[in-house]
């Protein structure tokens, strides 16, 4: 009886891992066409790009490259100083589109930004994510 | 039977799971622009990128440009597709935006994106 128990489990488990696969493949298929109303933007990017524009390095720390620690204190001192004296003021965040080969995923975003002289500026970004960092940002 | 009736209740366990674990990007709290079509000028740049055509490249773009496109391309230098993923207009400028694939010089395929800048029906940048 425990054996034909621990079968069912097993058999429910291996299901419920194969739906979970599927599901999550799927919707990367559907969020990289645009299928159904999707954007095609990727989580991930989405996270980095408002990381960068509310100034706070520690909220993208899991989603890019490994820094140095002397690069880390750089960063948070330029995030200090930049939060502190109001510098940037966000206007509009943009996902203009993107698309995949391989194991490399673009995203691209326009920004609105107004700076600490009153000036606007209107700019590209675009990240380049793989293995679920964005590991290009220009 | 039996068996493949749990197994199709796993199945559907785990998708059930996964719209749970998958919550897709979080909320845009800026405003976000609307796309627009794509500017002429801009697509006569890429058909010529994707036509390998660097006659027709060198009389659509200056010096300027033209060393910044192809920092834009690096680390490709063999073209195989180009690509439209959409355009935004703020104030008469013009963001329009390509992801390109192609072979880098060790014959790797590779994927790039840049975004070409418009402002009255002229290329004016690279990014």
């Amino acid at each position: 009886m425990g054996r034909l128990i621990s079968g069912w489990v097993g058999t429910l488990l291996v299901g419920a891992l194969f739906g979970f696969v599927i599901a999550s493949a799927a919707g990367v298929v559907v969020q990289d066409s645009g299928l159904f109303g999707a954007s095609g933007e990727s989580p991930i990017a989405r996270a980095y790009m408002l990381g960068l524009l509310e100034r706070n390095p520690n909220s993208i720390v899991s989603i890019r490259p490994n820094l140095g620690i002397a690069q880390r204190a750089a960063e948070l001192q330029g995030a200090d100083t930049s939060r502190n004296a109001s510098a940037i003021t966000p206007l509009s965040l943009t996902y203009i589109g993107g698309a995949s080969a391989g194991p490399y995923a673009i995203h691209i975003y326009a920004v609105g930004l107004r700076n600490s002289q009153g000036v606007d500026q209107f700019f590209p970004l675009a990240l380049t994510i793989a293995g679920g960092k964005v590991i290009r940002s220009e | 039977m039996a068996t493949l009736g749990l197994f199709a209740l796993g199945i559907l366990t785990g998708v059930v799971v996964h719209t749970f674990v998958d919550k897709g990007p979080a909320e845009n709290p800026y405003p976000a622009l609307p796309k627009v079509e794509e500017p002429q000028v801009a697509h006569e740049v890429v058909e010529a990128i994707g036509k390998d055509e660097p006659q027709t490249l060198a009389k659509l773009m200056p010096a300027q440009m033209l060393t910044d496109l192809d920092t834009a391309l690096q680390p490709i230098i063999d073209v195989r597709t180009t690509k439209f993923v959409g355009a935004v207009e703020s104030e008469g400028r013009l963001l329009s935006a390509y992801v390109v694939t192609g072979k880098t010089t060790e014959g790797a395929d590779f994927v790039v994106g840049f975004v070409l800048r418009v402002a009255n029906d002229q290329v004016v940048g690279v990014n």
